[in-house]
C-alpha cells in the first residue's frame, strides 16, 4: 500500500504495534537457528551448558585456548558488516556484467557460491592466520575472552568427509529440481490448458497422492529396490541394474512424490497467462508444442523458478526417502546428519552434527538470498490463484 | 582435535617400528554394513587396511541387513550384527555356516568367539556389552554409602543423595519410550525369576514378577528427572559427563566416555560395578549382549574367502591394542581395565546374567513392551491392566506374524 | 485441447505418479485385506554364546520358519478380510469403552489415541497458521522499504530450514535444563521439566509448527497482497471504512482463494503429522497416525514388521485426509465447473 495516500496513512500507534510485532516475529524466527549456530562454534561442555551465558562466551572452550580476543571480534565483525554490504552492492554489480539474459540466473548462483567460499577462506583461512602474531604481541589486549572454535567443522567436512554427502546432495537436488519441472511444466501446461473434467479429476487424484503418508511408500520400495536386479533378469539381462543405493532412482522417487505439488502450482501459474497468447500462435500454424516452446516459454520463468524452489526444498531437505534408499557411498546430508543422532553418539558426536547442520543450512540461506525477489514476484505473477 | 591426531599418530610411529597395516593384500572387492558405534569404526579401518574394502556404517542396517543379504548376489558379504540383529538373517538362512573358514583363517580366535547354532558356526563375536551399574564414587563414599548391590539399596542410597541435595537428580535412567523402556523390563522381570513365554508361544507376563518389576521400575521414577521417558544412553550419559546424576544402570560401551576430558567434567570419578540384583539370590538384572560378524550366503567361495579374512584382520590383536578403551573385546591382547570392572563382575556373578533371549518372539515382545509401558508410567494405567494389555498386543502381533496360530 | 496432445503433455508426469504413487498405494489397499506369514516351525536349536571368559550353551525350543527347497522362507498369504482393520481399530473395546460411560479408555487404544492427536493438531494449528501468516504479512507489508528485505529473509528461515534440524534445534533448546527451560525456572522459581507430561510436549509441537509452517502461508499472502486492486481500496475508504473493514471486506475476499490453498496444503500436512513425533521424542504421550503406521513398519531385531495392520492403518489415514479434503475440494469443484474452458 502506497505511503503517498494521506487517507491510508497510519497512527503512530498502529505503526509501533505493527513494527513491535514485527520484531517479536523475527527474533522467534532466527533465535533457535542462530542459537545452533552459536553451540557449533563451542566445545561439547559448553555447547551443552545450562546458562545462555556460558554457551554464549565458552568458558571451557577458552581454556582449551581456542578464543576470539577484543581485537579479533572487532575485526571480525568489520569484514562481517563489509561483506553483507558488498553482497548487496558490488556482488549484483559483478553478476550483471557478466551474465545477462536467461543466463542470470546461473549467474547469481555462480557468483553467490564464489563470495561465500572466497568470505569462508578469509574468515577462517586468512585472518586467523594474521591474528594470531598480533594477538600474541598485544599482551593482554590480544588475550582471548570468547571462547571459539571451529574444531568440529573441521572434523566433519575433511575427517568425516562431510564433502562427499554434500556432492552426493547436490546431485541428487540438482536432478529432482531439473526433472520435476521439466515435467511439471509440460504437465502443469497441459491441465491449464485442457478444461476438461478427466484433468479436473487427474488434478483431484493427484491431490489424493499427495495425502499418502510417505513412510508406507517408502518401506514399500525397499524390497522392490533391493531385489531389482533379480526381478529385472528376465527381461535385461546381466545389465539389469539395482536400484538400491542408485541416486537416479531416488531422484525418481522425490520427483514423483513431488509431482502433485509441482502441477498443483504450475497449472495455476500458467493458467494466469492468457489463454489468447498462445491461441494467437496457434492461429498462425503452430501446433501447441510449437505455440509452448515461443510464446509460453519465454514468459514462464518466474512461476518455474518459484516452483523450483519448492522443488529444490523437497529434494535437499528429505529424510525419509534418502535414508533409506541410498547406501552409505551415496548418502546425502540430512541422513548423513541423522546419523550422528541416533547411533551410540558421544557428545562430541553431537556438536559435530550441530556443526554439519549449521553448514547444510549455509546453501539454503545463499540459495533465498539470491531467489528472495523471484519467490515474492514468481507468487505474486500468479502461482498462488488457487 | 586434528592436531591431537597427528601427534597421536607419530607417536604411534615412532612407538611401534613394526607397523604392519594388514598381513594380506586384499584382490576382491568386500562390502560390509554394520552399526556405527566406536567399536565398528575401530573394527571396519582395521579391515580396510587390506585394501578393497568398502565399510558402511548405517544406522538404518537394521531395516536393510535383511533385505540386503537376501539378494541373490547379497549386497553385502560381511554383515556386523549382535545377538538380537543376527536373529532374521538366521531365520532366512542367509548367512554361511563359517566352521571351514575358522579352521583356515581364524587360528588366533579365542573360543568364547564363536557363535555356535546346533554346533556350527554362524558368526564371530568380537565384543560383548551389557547394561550395568555406574556411580559417582565421590558422592558415595563422600555420603558414606556402600556400593549398591540390589536395587532396594540402589534406591536407598538415591534417597540419601537426594536428602544430601548434591546433584540434580540421584539416578539416571535409559527409559526413552521404545526400545529402550522395553529393554529396561527385560533386565528387570528376569531378574525376579519371570520367564516372558510359555512353550506354546504364548505370552507370560501377567504374574507377580510382571508387577514386582513394574512397580520397582517405578519406584525409581521420584529419583529420577522427570523427563526420563525420552532420555536414551546418550542422554543418560550426558547427565553423568556434566555432574548431574550420580547413578545409573547404563551400557558398558558407554564408560569410556565417562572420562573423555573434552566433554566430561566428572573424569576418574564414576566407577562402575556389577548390574544390582533384583531380589536376594537372583540373578543381575540385566541381559548380556554380543556384537560380531557373519557371512553372507548369497556370495562366491573366493569372496567369502576373501571376506572373512579380512575380517579377521579387523579383528585382530593389533586393533584392540590400539583401541582397548572402546568396548570389552573378547579378542586376545584385551587388557580388562577399571571401566570394564562392572561387565566382567556381571558376566560372572552366580547366577550369572542371562543373555538376550532373541527370537521372532522376542522381537515382537520387545516392540510390545515399548510401546504398552509407558501409560503404566505416566499413570494412566495400573501394572495389572498394563499387563493385561501387553499380552493382548502381543497375541495380535504374533498372531499377524504367524508365531502363534 | 485434443485429448492427444493433453496425453502427450501430462503423460510422463501421469506415468511418473502411477509407477511410484498408484502402484504402491494399489499394493496397501490389498495387503490390508490379506496376510502374509512364514510357514513356522518348532526345533529344539543349541546356541552357544560367549560370557567373559567362557561360553554358555543353552538349549531350547524355538519357533523359526521354515527354508524351501529355493534357499528362501516359505511362506503363505491368506485373504482375511477386514481383520487388519479391527485389530487397528479395536471396536469391541471402544463400544465396551462407551458402554461403561469411561470414555478416556477409549484414548488407551493407540488409533484412537494417534487419531485424537493428529486431528486436534491439525484443527488447532490450521487457524494459527493462517492468523500468524496473515499478520506477519501485513506488517511486513506495512514495514518500511528498506526493511522489508531483510526481514522477509529471515521470516523465511524456519520455513527452509531442515525439517528434522529444526525440530531438534527447538528440542535443544527445551529439553532438560535447556536454556529456554532454565530461563522459565528462573522467572517461575519452580522446577520445569517441558518432556515430562503430555500436555507441555503438545504446545511445543504445535509451536513448531506454526513457527515451521507460518513463513510458508506469510510468503503466499505477501504476494497477494502486492495485487490488491488500490481503486477498491481507495474508494472504501472515501466511504468512511474503518482499517478494520477494509481488512474484513476487501483485503481478506481478496485472499480468500489463498487462504483456501494453504488450508488445503496444511490439512494433508498436518493430517500426516510425523517429524515432531520423532523430533521431539512424544512416543510415551502423544502419538500420530503416520508414526503408528511407522511403528507398524519398522521391523524389531528379530526382522518382524507388521505388514497388514500397518497398510490398514495407512487406508484408515486416507480416507480420513480424503474426509477433511472434502470441504476445501468442492469450492475448486465449483470453480472448476464456472470456470470450465
Amino acid at each position: 500500500m502506497s505511503s503517498t495516500s494521506k487517507a491510508m496513512r497510519q497512527s503512530f500507534g498502529l505503526r509501533f504495534a505493527s513494527g513491535a510485532f514485527l520484531t517479536f516475529w523475527c527474533v522467534i524466527a532466527a533465535f533457535p537457528i542462530a542459537w545452533i549456530a552459536i553451540m557449533s562454534f563451542k566445545s561439547p561442555v559448553d555447547a551443552f551448558a545450562d546458562s545462555p551465558w556460558a554457551v554464549i562466551m565458552g568458558p571451557a572452550t577458552r581454556a582449551n585456548g581456542d578464543g576470539l580476543s577484543i581485537l579479533d571480534i572487532v575485526i571480525g565483525l568489520v569484514v562481517i558488516f563489509f561483506t553483507i554490504r558488498w553482497a548487496f552492492t558490488k556482488l549484483p554489480a559483478l553478476v550483471n556484467q557478466y551474465a545477462s539474459g536467461p543466463m542470470l540466473i546461473l549467474g547469481w548462483l555462480i557468483g553467490a557460491a564464489v563470495y561465500a567460499v572466497i568470505f569462508l577462506l578469509i574468515f577462517f583461512g586468512l585472518l586467523p592466520l594474521i591474528m594470531g602474531p598480533i594477538n600474541g604481541l598485544l599482551g593482554p589486549l590480544g588475550e582471548p575472552i570468547l571462547g571459539m572454535t571451529t574444531q568440529h567443522y573441521v572434523a566433519v567436512w575433511i575427517e568425516n568427509e562431510f564433502y562427499r554427502n554434500f556432492l552426493n546432495s547436490m546431485l541428487v537436488t540438482a536432478g529432482v529440481v531439473t526433472i520435476s519441472l521439466t515435467v511439471g511444466t509440460l504437465a502443469g501446461y497441459g491441465l491449464a490448458r485442457s478444461g476438461s473434467d478427466f484433468a479436473f479429476w487427474l488434478l483431484i487424484l493427484a491431490l489424493i497422492f499427495r495425502a499418502l503418508p510417505h513412510s508406507v511408500l517408502v518401506a514399500g520400495y525397499l524390497p522392490w529396490f533391493i531385489n531389482s536386479a533379480e526381478i529385472l533378469r528376465p527381461i535385461f539381462g546381466d545389465l539389469s541394474p539395482t536400484l538400491y543405493g542408485q541416486p537416479w532412482a531416488v531422484i525418481a522417487v522425490l520427483v514423483s512424490i513431488n509431482q502433485p505439488f509441482t502441477i498443483w502450482m504450475l497449472r495455476s501459474f500458467f493458467q494466469n497467462i492468457p489463454a489468447e497468447l498462445d491461441e494467437a500462435a496457434r492461429v498462425d500454424g503452430c501446433s501447441h508444442f510449437q505455440a509452448f516452446r515461443r510464446v509460453i516459454m519465454p514468459v514462464m520463468w518466474p512461476g518455474v523458478i518459484t516452483t523450483g524452489l519448492f522443488s529444490f526444498l523437497l529434494g535437499y531437505n528429505d529424510f525419509l526417502v534418502t535414508s533409506l534408499l541410498l547406501d552409505a557411498q551415496n548418502q546425502t546430508m540430512v541422513p548423513a546428519i541423522a546419523g550422528y543422532f541416533n547411533r551410540e553418539t558421544t557428545t562430541t558426536d553431537q556438536v559435530e552434527a550441530v556443526a554439519a547442520a549449521v553448514s547444510i543450512t549455509a546453501p539454503l540461506f545463499l540459495l533465498v538470498m539470491v531467489f528472495q525477489r523471484q519467490i515474492v514476484s514468481g507468487l505474486t505473477a500468479g502461482a498462488v490463484k488457487g | 582435535m586434528l592436531k591431537k591426531l597427528a601427534l597421536a599418530g607419530v607417536v604411534s610411529l615412532m612407538g611401534t617400528t613394526a607397523w604392519s597395516a594388514c598381513a594380506f593384500e586384499n584382490t576382491v572387492e568386500v562390502k560390509s554394513l554394520s552399526a556405527g558405534f566406536e567399536a565398528w569404526k575401530a573394527v571396519t579401518d582395521a579391515m580396510a587396511e587390506c585394501g578393497n574394502v568398502q565399510a558402511e556404517l548405517d544406522q538404518e542396517f537394521r531395516t536393510k541387513q535383511p533385505a540386503a543379504f537376501e539378494a541373490n548376489p547379497s549386497l553385502y558379504h560381511i554383515g556386523g550384527v549382535s545377538n538380537g540383529t543376527v536373529t532374521p538373517l538366521l531365520n532366512s538362512g542367509t548367512i554361511r555356516p563359517l566352521d571351514d573358514l575358522v579352521a583356515k583363517y581364524g587360528g588366533h580366535l579365542q573360543p568364547n568367539q564363536l557363535i555356535k547354532i546346533d554346533g556350527k558356526v554362524m558368526a564371530v563375536a568380537m565384543m560383548v556389552n551389557t547394561q550395568h551399574l555406574m556411580y559417582r564414587e565421590d558422592i558415595l563414599s563422600d555420603l558414606d554409602i556402600a556400593v549398591p548391590t540390589t536395587w532396594d539399596e540402589v534406591y536407598a542410597a538415591a534417597d540419601k543423595i537426594k536428602a544430601a541435595g548434591v546433584v540434580d537428580y540421584p539416578l539416571g535412567a535409559t527409559m526413552k519410550s521404545g526400545w529402550n523402556l522395553a529393554q529396561e523390563f527385560v533386565n528387570m522381570y528376569p531378574g525376579f525369576g519371570g520367564a516372558l513365554f510359555n512353550d506354546d508361544n504364548t505370552a507370560a507376563v501377567n504374574n507377580d514378577a510382571g508387577v514386582k518389576a513394574l512397580e520397582t521400575m517405578k519406584a525409581g521414577m521420584p529419583y529420577m528427572d522427570p523427563e526420563v521417558l525420552v532420555s536414551d544412553s546418550t542422554y543418560v550419559q550426558q547427565q553423568f559427563q556434566q555432574g548431574k546424576i550420580a547413578m545409573a544402570n547404563l551400557w558398558a560401551s558407554r564408560g569410556g566416555a565417562m572420562d573423555d576430558e573434552a566433554e566430561s567434567t566428572v573424569v576418574g570419578k564414576v566407577k562402575m560395578a556389577a548390574a544390582p540384583l533384583a531380589m536376594e539370590g537372583g540373578a543381575p538384572a540385566t541381559t548380556l549382549w554380543w556384537d560380531g560378524i557373519v557371512i553372507a550366503k548369497n556370495i562366491t567361495d573366493e569372496e567369502a574367502d576373501a571376506a572373512f579374512r579380512v575380517a579377521m584382520e579387523g579383528m585382530d590383536e593389533e586393533m584392540v591394542k590400539a583401541n582397548n578403551d572402546a568396548a570389552i573385546w573378547l579378542v586376545k591382547g584385551f587388557q580388562p581395565g577399571p571401566l570394564s570392572e562392572g561387565a566382567i563382575a556381571t558376566a560372572t556373578a552366580s547366577p550369572a546374567a542371562p543373555a538376550y533371549p532373541s527370537t521372532s518372539r522376542m522381537g515382537l515382545m520387545h516392540t510390545v513392551l515399548g510401546n504398552e509401558i509407558p501409560a503404566f508410567l505416566t499413570g494412566d494405567r495400573d501394572a495389572a491392566a498394563t499387563l493385561v494389555a501387553i499380552e493382548e498386543a502381543y497375541t495380535t502381533s504374533a498372531k499377524e506374524a504367524g508365531v502363534l496360530k | 485441447m485434443k485429448f492427444k496432445t493433453f496425453a502427450t503433455f501430462v503423460g510422463p508426469s501421469v506415468v511418473m505418479m502411477i509407477l511410484f504413487i498408484a502402484l504402491p498405494l494399489i499394493s496397501v489397499f490389498f495387503e490390508s485385506f490379506k496376510v502374509t506369514q512364514p510357514i513356522m516351525q518348532q526345533v529344539e536349536v543349541e546356541t552357544c554364546t560367549p560370557g567373559f571368559t567362557g561360553q554358555t550353551c543353552v538349549t531350547s525350543v524355538k519357533t523359526i520358519p521354515v527354508i524351501g527347497d529355493d534357499g528362501k522362507v516359505e511362506t503363505v498369504t491368506q485373504w482375511q478380510g477386514l481383520e487388519s482393520y479391527r485389530s487397528v481399530l479395536q471396536m469391541e473395546k471402544v463400544w465396551a469403552a462407551i458402554g461403561s460411560g469411561n470414555w478416556s479408555d477409549i484414548l488407551q487404544i493407540d488409533f484412537w489415541k494417534a487419531l485424537r492427536f493428529t486431528m486436534m493438531f491439525t484443527l488447532l494449528t490450521l487457524p494459527l497458521v493462517i492468523g500468524v501468516g496473515l499478520l506477519i504479512a501485513l506488517t511486513v507489508n506495512n514495514a518500511a522499504k528498506s526493511f522489508k528485505g531483510p526481514v522477509i529473509f529471515i521470516s523465511l528461515l524456519p520455513f527452509i530450514i531442515t525439517p528434522v534440524i529444526g525440530s531438534l534445534s527447538i528440542y535443544w533448546l527445551f529439553v532438560g535444563d535447556g536454556i529456554l527451560t532454565a530461563m522459565m525456572e528462573r522467572w517461575t522459581g519452580t522446577n520445569i521439566s517441558m518432556f515430562a507430561q503430555a500436555w507441555t510436549i503438545e504446545l511445543l509441537m504445535y509451536f513448531y509448527r506454526v513457527w515451521h509452517v507460518a513463513p510458508f502461508a506469510f510468503v503466499i499472502f505477501y504476494a497477494g497482497l502486492q495485487s490488491v486492486n488500490m481503486d477498491t481500496l481507495e474508494s472504501a475508504v472515501i466511504d468512511g471504512a474503518s482499517r478494520l473493514q477494509r481488512l474484513r471486506h476487501v483485503i481478506i475476499p481478496h485472499l480468500m482463494p489463498l487462504i483456501v490453498f494453504i488450508a488445503l496444503i496444511h490439512l494433508m500436512d498436518c493430517y500426516r503429522v510425523f517429524e515432531e513425533i520423532v523430533g521431539f521424542r512424544s512416543q510415551a504421550h502423544v502419538i500420530s497416525l503416520q508414526w503408528l503406521t511407522y511403528d507398524f513398519l519398522v521391523p524389531d531385531d528379530a526382522g518382524n514388521r507388521a505388514v497388514s495392520r500397518a497398510s490398514a492403518s495407512a487406508m484408515l489415514t486416507m480416507i480420513g485426509i480424503v474426509l477433511l479434503l472434502i470441504w476445501p475440494l468442492r469450492r475448486t469443484w465449483k470453480e472448476h465447473r464456472g470456470g470450465a474452458h
